[in-house]
C-alpha cells in the first residue's frame, strides 16, 4: 500500500508545482521571474535529493570513508557552472571592462569577515551535520530536526546584523571584490578554474578508496530510487546554476532567510536601521521585506517541495523522531551558520558555488576556509559529540 | 474609390520606403519600435537602474546606458559632463541624424531623466521616449535579446550644456521669495509634500527638513499617466495641468526628491505640452537641507523630534 501512496503523493506534489508555475501571469515580468524561480528551485531540490548533493555530507563521506564520489559531484558542478557563466558573460559583457563587474553575479569582497564567516560556517555545518542547503533538501526527506537548523540560522542572521556595523567600522568587513577576469581575462579565468578544480580532484582521487560496487539496478530504479552518479548530479547542478544566473539571479539559499530575519528584527526594533556598506547595494542579501513572494523565497520553498516529491517517489521520505541532544547540536550549528553566512555575505551555495562560478576570488577563499572549519568541527565532534 | 486606391498606393510606398518610418512627436509606441528594430537611423537606449535587467533581456539592438555612471557625474553631484557623454554617444553609434529612443524600468523615470539630459545637450528634437517603457514592451510579449550590440563609432559633436533646461537652487529660491515669477510643481507624494514624511520608505537620501517650497503645487507624477504607464493624451494633460494653474503662460519649475521622477513630469510639460519648463535636479535633497531657505511644513513635524 505505502509503495503506491508515496509515489502518488510525490507525483501530486510535482503536479501542484506545475500548476503553480502555470498560474503566474506571463505578461508580467516579475511574475515570470517567480515562475522561473519556482521551476529552478524544484529542479535543484529534486537533483539534490536524487544525488545526495550536500556539501558537508560529501566532505564527511570523504573524511570518514575515503569515498570521493560526492566531492567529485561538487567539483563537476563547479566546473560546469563556471563554463556556463562564461557563456553568459560572453553575451552580456563581451569585453571585460576594467571598471565594471558582471551584473548581479556574486563577486563579494575578500575581507577578514569573509574568512571569519566561512570558518564559523564550516564549523557550524560540521556540528549541525549539514550546510543550510543540505538541511533544506533533507527537510523534504522528513528530517524534522533540520527545522532546528533553520531556526538557529534565523537567529544567527540576527546576531550577524548586530555585529556587522562594528566589523564594518573596524575595517574588517571591507575588502576588494576581486573578479578573476579583471586580472587574467576570460581565457585565464577558464584556465585557472580548470587548474584549481583539477588539482583538488587529483588530491581527492589520490586518497580515495573505490566504493563497494553496487548491484546493477533496472533503469526505472536507477532513475528514481538509486543515487545518481556524481558526474551526472554535478553537471545538472552546474546547468541549473547557469540557468538561474541567466534568468533570475545566481543560486543562493540564504537571501530569503536573511530578509525574514532582518524584517523581524526591524519590526521588533532591536536592530540598527542601517547596515553600513550593505544598504547601498541593490539586491543585497538582507533587504527588509517589501513583497510577500520574493524570487528567493519561492526558490527555497520549491527546493524543499522538489526534494519532498523526489523522496516520496523514491520511498526515501522517512520522518525522524527528534532527539534532544542531536536537535541541540543542529540548532547550535545553525546559529553559527547563520552568523557566518551573514558575515561572509552568503554560504556554500551563494559564495562558494555561485562565487567560483562567477570567477570571484571570494568563492575560492570560502571553499578552503570553510573546509578547514568543517575539519575543526569533525575533530570537535569526535571529541565531545556523538558522530551523526 | 480613387482616393482609397491612392491612399493604398501611398501606404505601400511608405512601407517600401521604410526603414525610415516617421512618428511625429516626442513619444513612440511599442509597435513603432517593433517596426523600426532594423532601422539603422534609429538607436534604442535602455536606461534601467535595477542591475541585470538590461542584461537578462532588452529590446533587440538596444544599448545599455547606466543612470548611475553614464548620465550623472559619479564624483560630484551634477549631470554627466559633456566630454564623457559625447564619448558614450559616439561609441553607441549615434550620428548626426540618428533618432534616439529611450526606455527603461521603474516607470520610465530614469529614461525620462535621460531625455532631459539629451535635451540639455541639444539632442532633444530627435530624442523620443518609448511610451510606457519596458513594462509596456513586456506586457505585449514582444521579443527581448541578451546580446550586447556593437555599433560603428561616430564623430558626433555635442553642444555645450544648455542651462535653460535646468533650474538651480537660486532660481527656486527666487520664486519662493517672490523675486521671480514661475510656477513650482512638487511631484512627490502628498505625504512628502505636506511634511508628514521626509522621504519614502526604504530611501536613504534624506533631507533634514520636511515640507515643500513655498508656492509649489503638489502634482504626484502618476497623475500624468494611464493605468498601463503610458502618458495621458495631450488634451488630457492640458486639462490636468490647467486645473493647477499651469497653462504655458508662465515658466514652470518641477522638482521631486532627487530630480528623477520630476524628469518624467518635465517631459510631459515640456515635450508633450510644449510649455517652458525647467527641471530642478537638486530637488528636495538640496532644498530641504539648505540653511535659511523658506519652507512650508503643513504637518508641523519636527526633525528627529519625538
Amino acid at each position: 500500500m505505502t509503495r503506491i501512496i508515496g509515489p502518488a503523493a510525490g507525483l501530486l506534489i510535482l503536479a501542484l508545482l506545475a500548476g503553480a508555475v502555470l498560474s503566474f501571469d506571463v505578461y508580467d515580468a516579475p511574475s515570470r521571474t517567480l515562475a522561473t524561480s519556482l521551476v529552478l528551485g524544484a529542479a535543484l531540490g529534486f537533483v539534490m535529493q536524487r544525488s545526495r548533493f550536500c556539501f558537508l555530507c560529501n566532505l564527511r563521506d570523504f573524511h570518514l570513508r575515503r569515498d570521493a564520489s560526492g566531492l567529485i559531484a561538487i567539483l563537476v558542478a563547479l566546473a560546469v557552472g563556471a563554463a556556463g557563466y562564461l557563456a553568459v558573460f560572453g553575451a552580456w559583457m563581451p569585453v571585460v571592462a576594467a571598471d565594471r563587474l558582471p551584473p548581479t553575479a556574486h563577486v563579494g569582497p575578500v575581507s577578514p569577515a569573509l574568512v571569519i564567516g566561512a570558518l564559523a560556517f564550516g564549523f557550524g555545518m560540521s556540528v549541525s551535520g549539514s550546510c543550510l542547503s543540505g538541511h533544506l533538501y533533507r527537510l523534504g526527506e522528513g528530517s524534522t530536526m533540520s527545522i532546528a537548523a533553520l531556526v538557529g540560522a534565523f537567529l544567527g542572521f540576527g546576531a550577524g546584523f548586530y555585529t556587522w556595523n562594528a566589523l564594518y567600522l573596524a575595517d574588517l568587513a571591507r575588502g576588494p571584490s576581486i573578479w578573476l577576469p579583471h586580472h587574467v581575462g576570460y581565457a585565464g579565468f577558464a584556465a585557472l578554474t580548470a587548474a584549481g578544480l583539477g588539482l583538488i580532484a587529483w588530491f581527492v582521487l589520490g586518497r580515495a578508496k573505490a566504493p563497494a560496487p553496487a548491484e546493477p539496478a533496472p533503469p526505472l530504479e536507477a532513475l528514481l530510487v538509486r543515487r545518481w552518479p556524481p558526474a551526472v548530479a554535478g553537471a545538472l547542478v552546474g546547468i541549473i546554476a547557469t540557468l538561474a544566473y541567466f534568468r533570475v539571479s545566481p543560486l543562493g539559499v540564504t537571501a530569503e532567510l536573511g530578509s525574514l530575519a532582518r524584517t523581524a528584527a526591524s519590526d521588533a526594533g532591536i536592530l540598527p536601521q542601517t547596515l553600513y556598506g550593505l544598504d547601498g547595494l541593490r539586491g543585497c542579501i538582507a533587504l527588509v521585506k517589501t513583497a510577500l513572494l520574493s524570487p528567493n523565497g519561492v526558490f527555497v520553498g520549491a527546493l524543499v517541495a522538489g526534494s519532498l516529491a523526489s523522496a516520496l517517489i523514491a520511498g526515501q521520505f522517512k520522518p525522524v523522531r527528534p532527539n534532544l541532544r542531536r536537535t541541540a547540536e543542529i540548532f547550535l550549528g545553525g546559529i553559527l551558520m547563520g552568523w557566518g553566512a551573514m558575515i561572509a555575505l552568503g554560504c556554500t551555495v551563494g559564495v562558494l558555488l555561485s562565487g567560483i562560478h562567477a570567477g570571484a576570488l571570494a568563492g575560492w577563499v570560502f571553499l578552503f576556509v570553510t573546509v578547514a572549519g568543517a575539519y575543526l568541527g569533525f575533530a570537535a565532534m569526535a571529541r565531545f559529540g556523538k558522530p551523526a | 474609390m480613387f482616393r482609397k486606391t491612392l491612399l493604398a498606393v501611398a501606404g505601400a510606398i511608405a512601407l517600401i520606403a521604410s526603414p525610415v518610418l516617421a512618428q511625429d512627436g516626442p513619444l513612440v509606441t511599442a509597435e513603432w519600435v517593433k517596426d523600426n528594430l532594423n532601422n539603422p537611423k534609429v538607436r534604442l537606449l535602455e536606461v534601467s537602474v535595477d542591475p541585470g535587467v538590461y542584461e537578462r533581456g532588452h529590446v533587440p539592438g538596444a544599448v545599455n546606458i547606466r543612470w548611475h555612471s553614464d548620465l550623472v557625474d559619479t564624483v560630484k553631484r551634477d549631470i554627466v559632463g559633456k566630454d564623457q557623454f559625447q564619448k558614450f554617444l559616439r561609441e553607441a553609434g549615434i550620428g548626426p541624424d540618428t533618432t534616439i529612443v529611450l526606455y527603461g524600468d521603474n516607470n520610465n523615470w530614469f529614461a525620462a531623466w535621460g531625455a532631459w539630459i539629451f535635451e540639455t545637450y541639444g539632442l532633444g528634437n530627435r530624442t523620443k521616449l518609448l511610451d510606457g517603457g519596458r513594462k509596456v514592451w513586456e506586457a505585449k510579449g514582444l521579443p527581448l535579446d541578451t546580446q550586447v550590440p556593437a555599433y560603428r563609432p561616430t564623430d558626433l559633436t555635442l553642444a555645450d550644456a544648455n542651462p535653460k533646461t535646468r533650474a538651480r537652487l537660486t532660481d527656486v529660491l527666487a520664486v519662493a521669495e517672490k523675486k521671480a515669477d514661475a510656477k513650482l510643481v512638487d511631484i512627490r507624494s502628498p505625504a512628502e509634500y505636506e511634511g508628514k514624511i521626509i522621504a519614502p520608505e526604504n530611501v536613504k537620501e534624506l533631507a533634514v527638513r520636511a515640507g515643500h517650497v513655498p508656492g509649489a503645487v503638489n502634482f504626484p507624477w502618476g497623475q500624468a499617466v494611464n493605468a498601463d504607464g503610458t502618458f495621458k493624451s495631450k488634451d488630457e494633460l492640458k486639462k490636468v495641468f490647467a486645473a493647477l494653474g499651469i497653462d504655458g503662460s508662465k515658466p514652470v519649475i518641477v522638482y521631486c526628491r532627487i530630480g528623477e521622477r520630476s524628469s518624467h513630469t518635465w517631459f510631459a510639460i515640456s515635450k508633450i505640452l510644449g510649455y517652458d519648463v525647467r527641471n530642478y535636479d537638486g530637488s528636495w535633497t538640496e532644498y530641504g537641507n539648505s540653511v535659511g531657505v523658506p519652507v512650508i511644513n503643513l504637518a508641523g513635524t519636527v526633525w528627529q523630534g519625538k
